[in-house]
This record gives C-alpha cells, sequence and structure tokens, in this order.
C-alpha cells in the first residue's frame, strides 16, 4: 500500500467533509491530559492528533459504560433514530490493540452482539503515531510499538507540518481515492517517519526499563509460577475495590445486565463490570469461587496474562498504563509484572 | 442483520409443581419453540428484574414445552418462586454444550445426582430412556438431604421403577431419614459402593451442589472411574450465557459457552473448580 502526505489543513479539510457522513471525535488537550471530544464546525482547530493515548479508553465509544441492549414485551417499537457512524481521529496503537480483545469477544460467531458489530463494521478509525510517550506507558515492554501497525482505516504519523498517511483498510483506500487532491505524494518524509518511529521506541524502552517487567515471552510462565504466592495478598493490601482499574481499561470487557420497568414493557441495560468486586463471580446459591481479594486481584492478572495468552495468543493488557493512573491505591501494573520474576 | 441474542422470548408459566419445600419445577410454554438438548442451559427471565441461568429438566424430545426446576436460593430464584399459573416469563437461550450422548451409546451408564442437581439428570435421563435400546444400563444414584426433600418423587419412587428392570436400575438414598422412611440412608457417595458395572465400559455423569460433586467425583475416581470418563455439570455465574461478560469463567473455559458440561480430564488441572 502506498503512503502519502497530507498537510494540516487538508486534513482539518478532509475531516470537515467527513463530518457529513461520521459523527467525528478526536482527542482535545485540557492541562496535560487528553480527552476525546466531538468535531464540530471548528474543525481540528483544537485536536491534539500525535503525542499520546488520551485518558479514556477507546471502548467506550464501541462497548459504552452503560446501554441499551434489548427491549422486550412491549405493545410498540422504539422507533431508534438511526444515528452517524463514528469516526475516531487520532486513536493510539494501544487503543488498535485492545480491539483484538473486543472483537474475539463481541464479534465472534455464534453470537455477535449487533450494537459492537455494527459501530465496528460501519464506523472509521483515523489513528496516529505517539510523538511521545506518557509517565506511565508501558507498550513497549509488552511488545506493542508505540506507532499503529493494522487495524487503522488510515494511519498518521505526524512530522513537518503534516502527516505521512498510510491506508490500512479498504475504506481506508477508498477515502484517500476519494480526496486525491488533498495528498501528495510521502516519498520525501518516510525515512523521517521511520526514523522517529524509531527513536520514540527506542527511547521508550528506556524509560520503561527502570520497571524491570520480565520480557514479553516469559510473562505468562512467571505468572503461572506465582499463583499460589503471597504477591497477590501483598497486591492487594491497598486495593479499595473500586473497580477503576477495570472501567479505564481499554481491554476489560465485562459487564451486568440490568432489568427495569419502562412506561410500555420492559428494558434490558448492560453496564461495565468488575472482576474485583466481591459479586462478581458469586452464584445464587451463595458459592463464590473468589471470596478473597487477593483472589479476585490474581484473577484479573489470570485473565490479562493467562487466559487472552492462550486463547487469542496475545496480552488483554495494551501497556497503556491508564490503570496505574486511575488506581487510588496506587497500583501498579508494572511493579506488579516485575514482582512477577522474583 | 444480527439477531439480538440478548432478547427474551415471551413465556407462558403452564403449571407450577412444589416438589420440595424450597423446589419446585416449572412448566412452561415459549411463544417460539426452544429446542434444548439434555444439559444444555437457558436463562430465564422476571420481566423487568433480572434473569438466571437453568437447565431444563424435561424431556428434549418434547417439542413446544419445557420444564425447569427451581431451588429459592437467591433473588431472581425467590421471585420466580412466587409465579403462578398463567403468569409471564422470558427466556433465551438454549445455551452451552450438552451430554454427548453419542460417546454413551453401548455403554452402562451411571447418573449421580444431589438435591435440585437432578434437575439436569431428569432431562438426560429422559432423553437415555427415549433409545434405551442404545445403552447397555443405565444406574441412577440419587441423593437427598431428607425423605421430603425428594424432588420428582412420581418418577423416581413410583413412575421410573416400572421401567425396564434389566436395564435400569436406582439407588435412592436420603442424609437424614425420617419414620416414613424404608430406604438407604447416608450421602450419595454411599451408593457408589459395590458398582455392578463393568467399569471399563461406563461412564458416569454427575450434578448436584459444589460439595456434592467434589466428594462424588472422588469417590468416583477411588472406585476406579478414570477422568475421561466422568462428566460434570458446573455450576458458575453464567449471566449473558453466551461468553461475553466474563462472569463464568473457568480457567480458560467459560462454563456457558464451552460447558455446563465438562469431562473431568478436561477440567481437574484448574484452579478453584470446586468452588
Amino acid at each position: 500500500m502506498d503512503s502519502y502526505f497530507i498537510n494540516k489543513p487538508n486534513l482539518d479539510r478532509l475531516v470537515k467533509s467527513l463530518s457529513k457522513t461520521y459523527k467525528i471525535f478526536a482527542p482535545v488537550k485540557v492541562d496535560n491530559n487528553r480527552f476525546y471530544k466531538k468535531v464540530g464546525e471548528d474543525g481540528l482547530e483544537k485536536s491534539v492528533i500525535g503525542e499520546i493515548r488520551a485518558v479514556e479508553p477507546i471502548k467506550s465509544f464501541y462497548f459504552p459504560a452503560r446501554i441499551k441492549i434489548a427491549e422486550y414485551f412491549s405493545s410498540k417499537e422504539d422507533s431508534d433514530t438511526k444515528e452517524k457512524p463514528i469516526a475516531i481521529i487520532g486513536a493510539k496503537s494501544c487503543d488498535l490493540v485492545s480491539f483484538k480483545v473486543m472483537d474475539y469477544v463481541y464479534s465472534q460467531e455464534p453470537f455477535r452482539d449487533p450494537l459492537y458489530v455494527s459501530k465496528r463494521e460501519e464506523g472509521l478509525i483515523i489513528s496516529s503515531d505517539c510523538t511521545c510517550y506518557g509517565e506511565t506507558c508501558f507498550c513497549a515492554a509488552i511488545g506493542i510499538m508505540p506507532y499503529p501497525i493494522e487495524g487503522f482505516d488510515i494511519n498518521l504519523s505526524e512530522l513537518d507540518g503534516g502527516y505521512a498517511a498510510k491506508a490500512g483498510s479498504g475504506k481506508g483506500e477508498k477515502i484517500i481515492r476519494d480526496y486525491f487532491k488533498l495528498f501528495q505524494s510521502a516519498e520525501p518524509y518516510i525515512e523521517k517517519r521511520n526514523a522517529n518511529r524509531k527513536k520514540l521506541k527506542e527511547d521508550l524502552l528506556e524509560h520503561v526499563k527502570k520497571s524491570k517487567i520480565p520480557p514479553k515471552d516469559s510473562i505468562q510462565k512467571a505468572f503461572k509460577s506465582k499463583f499460589d504466592s503471597p504477591l497477590w495478598e501483598e497486591v492487594s493490601k491497598t486495593c479499595v475495590e473500586c473497580g477503576a482499574c477495570n472501567m479505564i481499561c481499554p481491554a476489560c470487557h465485562c459487564f451486568i445486565m440490568v432489568d427495569q420497568k419502562r412506561v410500555d414493557g420492559f428494558e434490558r441495560l448492560r453496564m461495565w463490570d468488575s472482576c474485583l468486586l466481591m459479586s462478581f463471580a458469586r452464584v445464587a446459591g451463595g458459592a463464590n469461587p473468589r471470596k478473597l481479594l487477593a483472589q479476585r486481584m490474581r484473577n484479573r492478572f489470570d485473565k490479562k496474562f493467562n487466559f487472552f495468552q492462550d486463547t487469542i495468543g496475545r496480552f488483554g493488557c495494551t501497556g497503556c498504563g491508564r490503570c496505574i493512573e486511575a488506581c487510588p491505591g496506587k497500583i501498579d501494573i508494572r511493579e506488579v509484572l516485575s514482582k512477577l520474576e522474583r | 442483520m444480527i439477531s439480538n441474542p440478548y432478547l427474551p422470548i415471551k413465556t407462558e408459566v403452564l403449571d407450577v409443581i412444589e416438589e420440595s419445600a424450597t423446589i419446585k419445577t416449572f412448566r412452561l410454554k415459549p411463544e417460539a419453540p426452544v429446542h434444548f438438548k439434555a444439559g444444555q442451559f437457558i436463562e430465564m427471565s422476571i420481566p423487568g428484574k433480572g434473569e438466571a441461568p437453568f437447565t431444563p429438566s424435561s424431556s428434549p424430545y418434547e417439542k413446544d414445552k419445557l420444564e425447569i426446576t427451581i431451588m429459592k436460593a437467591g433473588r431472581i430464584t425467590g421471585m420466580i418462586h412466587n409465579l403462578k399459573k398463567g403468569d409471564t416469563v422470558g427466556l433465551r437461550g438454549p445455551y452451552g454444550k450438552e451430554y454427548p450422548l453419542s460417546e454413551y451409546e453401548g455403554k452402562e451408564i451411571l447418573l449421580v445426582g444431589g438435591g435440585v442437581g437432578l434437575a439436569p439428570l431428569r432431562a438426560l435421563f429422559l432423553a437415555l430412556i427415549h433409545d434405551i435400546e442404545k445403552y447397555k444400563s443405565v444406574l441412577f444414584c440419587c441423593g437427598s438431604r431428607t425423605p421430603s426433600d425428594i424432588i420428582y418423587k412420581d418418577c423416581v419412587l413410583d413412575k421410573w421403577q416400572d421401567l425396564d428392570k434389566k436395564r435400569v436400575k436406582f439407588r435412592i438414598t436420603v442424609d437424614r431419614k425420617d419414620d416414613s422412611w424404608r430406604g438407604n440412608v447416608g450421602l450419595v457417595t454411599t451408593t457408589l459402593d459395590k458398582l455392578d458395572i463393568n467399569l471399563k465400559n461406563s461412564v458416569s455423569i454427575v450434578c448436584g451442589p459444589p460439595i456434592m460433586m467434589k466428594f462424588a467425583t472422588f469417590k468416583l475416581i477411588e472406585v476406579g472411574y478414570k477422568p475421561e470418563q466422568i462428566y460434570l455439570s458446573m455450576e458458575k455465574n453464567m449471566s449473558c450465557g453466551i461468553g461475553k461478560c466474563g462472569h463464568c469463567r473457568l480457567g480458560n473455559f467459560y462454563a456457558c459457552k464451552d460447558g455446563p458440561v465438562f469431562r473431568y480430564d478436561k477440567i481437574s488441572h484448574i484452579h478453584e473448580i470446586w468452588d
């Protein structure tokens, strides 16, 4: 696939035009954090396309925190006004990797999740390279590059007042074709893009060195060896069971369903759930395979670094570091990983 | 258009049968037929309140109706116990893996059930006797706490006793007897002594409360069954029923989509299976 270059004014033009088809979100910067904001009339003026991931995980758009998933036993159907599909601009590599988990859970046969699948199929993702790293970033330590490799429609690498653009899907290629006059040859920029990527990867690897995270390929084995270790009790000492780590994690997919009465009939809602909560695995009779907080803490790591490694061949962790920022108990996933091999 | 897997089917309660002080069987007629295989489960909901997973206890060969036997144990089962004939509930499913009947053909089959765990075994038993000539024999070992806790009394103590006695046998026991009881007294594991079964050509299927499953499984191993000859119905928090919500994970499996019926050798290495 060929690469192209698009300058900033032209990207703005492209996005304004795409906003006729899509509801577009791009990160804006508030203090030192980035938050997705709907792109309006003023285009990308305030958006930050490079830098690092936003505070909220990208799953929020495809698997919302609370959503109606069914209406039942009502006499009239809700006339659902069809919303525009979502386009995300400035999604980062760690965001795209989280789709490997989410797609496995919500798009696989035989029970595909209709809401998730339609948002994924109709949506558009214009991702971008990270241009720096955050204090809690550790993707490179677990084999994820700070620039997208796959899973995007178009990827942008910021440089020289614009972006090197690469199509990653038929949908992305078509957009580049349809707006061809906004693009120019990327030829002069590719070398620089590659040099930027190499430099950031090296800087990030240097940054995560002090965390002493075991090599990616030995994490699962190390976890298994620590199954019965006092480590889990130690790690969970400061856990207040708030579930923030689950909510903010781009790869945490668990949910609970809640039914309620409507004026006419009933509805079923789906809300994010947290495996750190006492009731998570409890059954009606009261039996609970994970009564102890330490068991639930271990379960979180079991799911991320053992279960998903076995089932989809990769971790249920993207190295985004959001859970480190969110935890009121200062539990640091990098530190836990480092202790697996001690 | 993908069909909505979270949408329940409107279902009428045709009858409520009191099995014991805490267990009732609900006879249900869904608006659209639910074709389940023995061992699979459904999600039954109280409209506007929530749902819970249950394994039907009726014959899978009955096409438009099904029965579900439920012990009053929590919030939803408490509301289900208040249901009356003519009430409306919701149903989703069937979900999960059934008992692999073709693997049981030509074999001597041992069923071991405790308490409300007899429910899935009744569906299995009815499927087995439907084609009884395919199987060498069936021995059904049933345990209950007291004689009044025995469920399906009309079947277990009466109707089923008239089946082909050469092929179908019962061992019924209670943990504690009362004045009326003339049968065996002891835990269900005591019925597994002195089995008149060729173990080499046998399979055993266990369902009951976690503690009973654990000790029955250990007992079966002790009397000579191999882990690959033992089938368990695991009780986990199967909430969505379709492998998405994450609650019923058991090692690398989800009880709802890889189970609830598991061959013991496939799960024996997993921590926390009996909890």
